[in-house]
């Protein structure tokens, strides 16, 4: 073997052509949630902003690139994708996804769904996109993405952690709103059945203003305890939800494309 | 991660009794099960190093290998260690001197990874048919070519370096999911040596 063989491959590795095997870690966009924040404008303060809701990705790659263009001409401030960014957990979707959301027109930010968690899939969204629990404050209002992918588990009676979700639940900076974000919706039975009222209670009591969620790839809304909850279509159907929040009101609208 | 260890020392132990048994007694007076040649390949979804014995059919028209694959945590973020049995198929021969080509080569592959965190049969937190692919089996379609040259004086007749284009069942669903969306890797490369005894 010459003495450059050993160089050049491992040039080829790095640029992505060889694949060491389908759920391998390395390389692609990193901290893709964080770099998003980063990219948020600052703080506006009067407490009026949009942002977009995005659902199910899976295999609807084509949709999802479309759905990241027209979110551009939404006046929106930032996007929140509400999990299964991919349907095998292979590290090529995983790459191309999280270069989807690194590279939209505003900043993007993801939730860890139940297909994104399989094999390696819990490493891959840490690589990618980093912690699945995620609390940030945007102009006044604080927003929680959290997993309850809880079958994924085994249901083993912190997924959704509760303690944490307690400590994050706090009242918005500046009086604004509370909402949360996770991929499977409490009433659903991949959601841990023991954790579903003791959850709904938690979002009641803190005020949470909506609770969005993804997994049953079809849109619905319901109000419990008085908290609004909204189910994403996936995004084969080529709508999303657009978020005005404008003062004390909170306006949904399903935006198709 | 001992099974697998267990796996790799007896594939190595069987690679390495069928060299020598096949240099000794040549083409075709050995029993069916000593292996025809041996590969290692760099990549191709299987590890980052694969290697195994491999069976020629039909006048070296077919080739079947069993490949014990491995990547390290260090480059690919967690320890992988896969078996993959390859069938291949090379409809055309091209011999001139000590060099032989083979233009094109198409094959399929199982490859089966070894860990807890893979599953073959759904595992009982799921109902029946929640997720409708097996994480630990990956089927994958192969495309490729080799040229091999004689090396009579190392003791093998035949030393080939070749390609391999993969497109594992999950690329090519997205592939066929999204046609026009450019970005969408069909394949992933990998790079072999192959030695015919």
């Amino acid at each position: 073997m010459r003495y450059w063989l050993p160089w050049l491959l491992l040039l080829f590795a790095g640029c992505g052509v060889f694949e060491l095997h389908p759920y391998e870690v390395r390389g692609g966009e990193q901290h893709v949630n964080a770099r998003a924040l980063e990219k948020l404008p600052r703080d506006r303060g009067d407490g009026s902003f949009r942002f977009a809701v995005m659902g199910d990705i899976g295999v609807f790659l084509k949709e999802a690139n479309d759905a990241m263009k027209d979110v551009a001409t939404r006046d929106v401030d930032f996007v929140i994708q509400v999990g299964d960014l991919t349907e095998f957990s292979s590290a090529q979707e995983y790459g191309r996804v999280a270069s989807l959301l690194n590279d939209a027109p505003v900043p993007a930010l993801a939730v860890i769904g139940n297909h994104d968690l399989l094999g390696t899939g819990r490493q891959l969204f840490h690589h990618h996109f980093g912690a699945a629990d995620l609390v940030f404050d945007y102009g006044g209002s604080r927003f929680v993405l959290f997993d309850s992918n809880s079958r994924e588990f085994g249901y083993p009676g912190n997924v959704p952690d509760l303690d944490l979700l307690r400590a994050e639940l706090r009242s918005p900076p500046r009086g604004g709103h509370l909402f949360t974000f996770s991929h499977v919706p409490p009433w659903h039975s991949d959601f841990d059945p023991s954790l579903k009222e003791p959850f709904e209670h938690l979002q009641a009591e803190r005020n949470v203003v909506v609770s969005f969620h993804g997994h049953v790839h079809r849109f619905g809304s319901d109000v419990r305890e008085g908290v609004r909850y909204f189910i994403t279509d996936a995004l084969e159907l080529r709508n999303y939800l657009v978020v005005t929040v404008a003062g004390a009101s909170v306006r949904i609208e399903q935006v198709f494309y | 991660m001992t099974r697998s260890g267990l796996m790799a020392g007896l594939l190595l132990v069987w690679l390495l009794m069928g060299l020598p048994a096949r240099a000794e007694s040549r083409a075709s007076d050995a029993p069916w099960y000593v292996p025809d040649h041996a590969s290692l390949q760099f990549a191709g979804s299987i590890g980052m190093l694969a290697a195994g014995p491999g069976w020629a059919f039909l006048d070296e028209q077919v080739d079947v290998q069993l490949l014990l694959g491995w990547a390290p945590r260090s480059v690919a973020g967690a320890d992988f260690v896969t078996l993959t049995l390859k069938a291949q198929w090379h409809p055309f021969h091209i011999a001139r001197g000590d060099w032989s080509i083979r233009p094109l080569t198409v094959g399929a592959a199982f490859s089966y990874t070894f860990g807890d965190r893979y599953f073959l049969t759904l595992p009982d937190r799921y109902e029946s048919g929640y997720y409708w692919f097996k994480t630990a089996l990956r089927p994958a379609l192969l495309l490729g070519g080799s040229v091999g040259h004689a090396m009579p004086e190392l003791g093998v007749p035949l030393l080939e370096g070749y390609y391999e284009l993969v497109a594992t069942d999950y690329r090519i669903v997205q592939f066929v999911q999204n046609p026009l969306t450019v970005n969408t890797g069909l394949f992933s490369l990998a790079l072999g040596a192959r030695l015919r005894f």
